[in-house]
C-alpha cells in the first residue's frame, strides 16, 4: 500500500466542478461532532448547580474572553463569541487528523486544515470581518491609515495589508500538512524495509509515530491558538485610535 | 555518467542545505525566545502566565517558517526532482 498526500477525493459539481470530498466530509463531521458536544454541555446548564464539564469549558472561555477584553478593552466584548468559534473550530479541525478514518477506507479523514482550500476561507473571513468591523466603527477615514505616517509608505501599507491574511492562511496549512508529511515519511521507511547491519532500520523507526502524533497534537493546539490570537491582534491594529 | 544521476545528486545536496539552514535557524530562534522568557521570568515571577503566553505566541508564529521551508525542500526532493525513482531506476 502506497502512502499518499495531497491527493483528494473529487465530487464533480454542476456548477463549482470538482471539489475535495474528503475535506468537506470531515468539515462536515466536525461541525456534528461540535454540534453534538456543545449541546451536551449546554444540556447542563438546565439543572441549577454547576458541573465539572460546564466548569472546564467555562474555563477555556474565559481564558479567550480575557484574552480578547485585554487586547480590545471593553468594547471587544461583542467579539468573544466569533474568537471562541475560531479557536475551537480550528482546533477540532487540526485534531480531526489523528483519528484513522482514511487507513480504515473510509472515503474522508485527514484534517481539514491541511488543505488550502480551509484554511484560505478561514483567512479570508478574518480579513473581511476586520476590514467590515474598522469601516463601521470609523468610517470612510478607515481607509485613511494606508497613507500613515506619511503617503509615499502606501505601497508597502497595502502589501502588508494583503499579506496578513496569506501568512494567515499559509502558517496553519503548512504546520498542519508537514505533521501528516512525516507520517508519509516514516510510513516509506518502514516499508522500505532498512537494515545497516545488524541494526534494523525500519523496525526502529516504528515508534516514532506515536511521538509525532504528541507532537501533532501539541502544534496542533498552538496553531488553533495563534490563528485566533494573531486574529484578535490584527483587529486590534485595524480598530484601535489614533494618537 | 547520465545526467539523471547528476540531477538527484544536486536535489539531494538542495534538500540537505535547506534542512540544515532550517533546523540551526529555527534552533536558533526559539533557543532566544526561550531564554528571553526564562530571565523574564526570573525577573518578574508573577508575571509568568503572560510570558508563556507570548513565548508560545513567538514560537508558533516563528515554526511557520522552518515548516513552510521543510514542505519546499520535500516539494522539491520527491515532486520537481523525483528522486526515489531516480535512484531505485539506477540501482537497478
Amino acid at each position: 500500500m502506497q502512502e499518499q498526500i495531497g491527493e483528494h477525493i473529487l465530487w464533480h459539481l454542476p456548477v463549482l466542478g470538482p471539489v475535495h470530498a474528503d475535506t468537506i466530509a470531515t468539515t462536515w463531521l466536525v461541525m456534528v461532532v461540535a454540534l453534538l458536544f456543545f449541546g451536551w454541555i449546554g444540556a447542563s446548564y438546565r439543572s441549577p448547580y454547576m458541573t465539572k464539564r460546564q466548569a472546564v469549558l467555562e474555563a477555556v472561555f474565559n481564558y479567550i474572553a480575557d484574552l480578547v477584553t485585554s487586547v480590545l478593552g471593553e468594547s471587544g466584548e461583542r467579539f468573544v463569541p466569533f474568537f471562541v468559534a475560531l479557536f475551537i473550530f480550528i482546533f477540532l479541525l487540526n485534531q480531526f487528523g489523528m483519528l484513522p478514518f482514511k487507513a480504515l477506507g473510509l472515503p474522508f479523514g485527514g484534517s481539514p486544515t491541511a488543505d488550502l482550500n480551509t484554511v484560505v476561507p478561514l483567512a479570508l473571513v478574518v480579513f473581511f470581518t476586520i476590514q467590515i468591523v474598522a469601516f463601521r466603527k470609523k468610517g470612510l477615514s478607515y481607509f485613511g491609515h494606508v497613507l500613515k505616517p506619511f503617503p509615499a509608505l502606501l505601497p508597502i501599507n497595502v502589501l502588508d495589508e494583503i499579506l496578513r491574511p496569506i501568512t494567515l492562511a499559509a502558517r496553519l496549512f503548512f504546520n498542519i500538512f508537514v505533521g501528516e508529511l512525516l507520517f508519509v515519511i516514516v510510513t516509506s521507511i518502514i516499508l522500505a524495509h532498512i537494515s545497516i547491519g545488524f541494526f534494523n532500520l525500519s523496525l526502529g523507526v516504528a515508534v516514532v509515530p506515536i511521538l509525532i502524533q504528541f507532537f501533532n497534537f501539541f502544534v496542533g493546539t498552538i496553531q488553533a491558538f495563534v490563528f485566533t490570537l494573531l486574529a484578535i491582534v490584527y483587529l486590534s491594529l485595524a480598530v484601535a485610535e489614533e494618537h | 555518467m547520465n545526467p539523471e544521476s547528476i540531477i538527484a545528486a544536486a536535489a539531494l545536496l538542495c534538500f540537505g542545505v535547506v534542512i540544515s539552514g532550517v533546523a540551526f535557524g529555527s534552533a536558533v530562534g526559539d533557543g532566544i525566545v526561550a531564554s528571553k522568557a526564562v530571565e523574564s521570568i526570573a525577573r518578574q515571577p508573577e508575571a509568568r502566565p503572560n510570558i508563556f503566553l507570548f513565548m508560545f505566541l513567538g514560537v508558533g508564529v516563528l515554526e511557520a517558517v522552518p515548516f513552510i521551508a521543510i514542505a519546499l525542500a520535500f516539494y522539491i526532493l520527491l515532486v520537481v526532482a523525483k528522486v526515489p525513482q531516480i535512484i531505485t531506476a539506477l540501482v537497478k
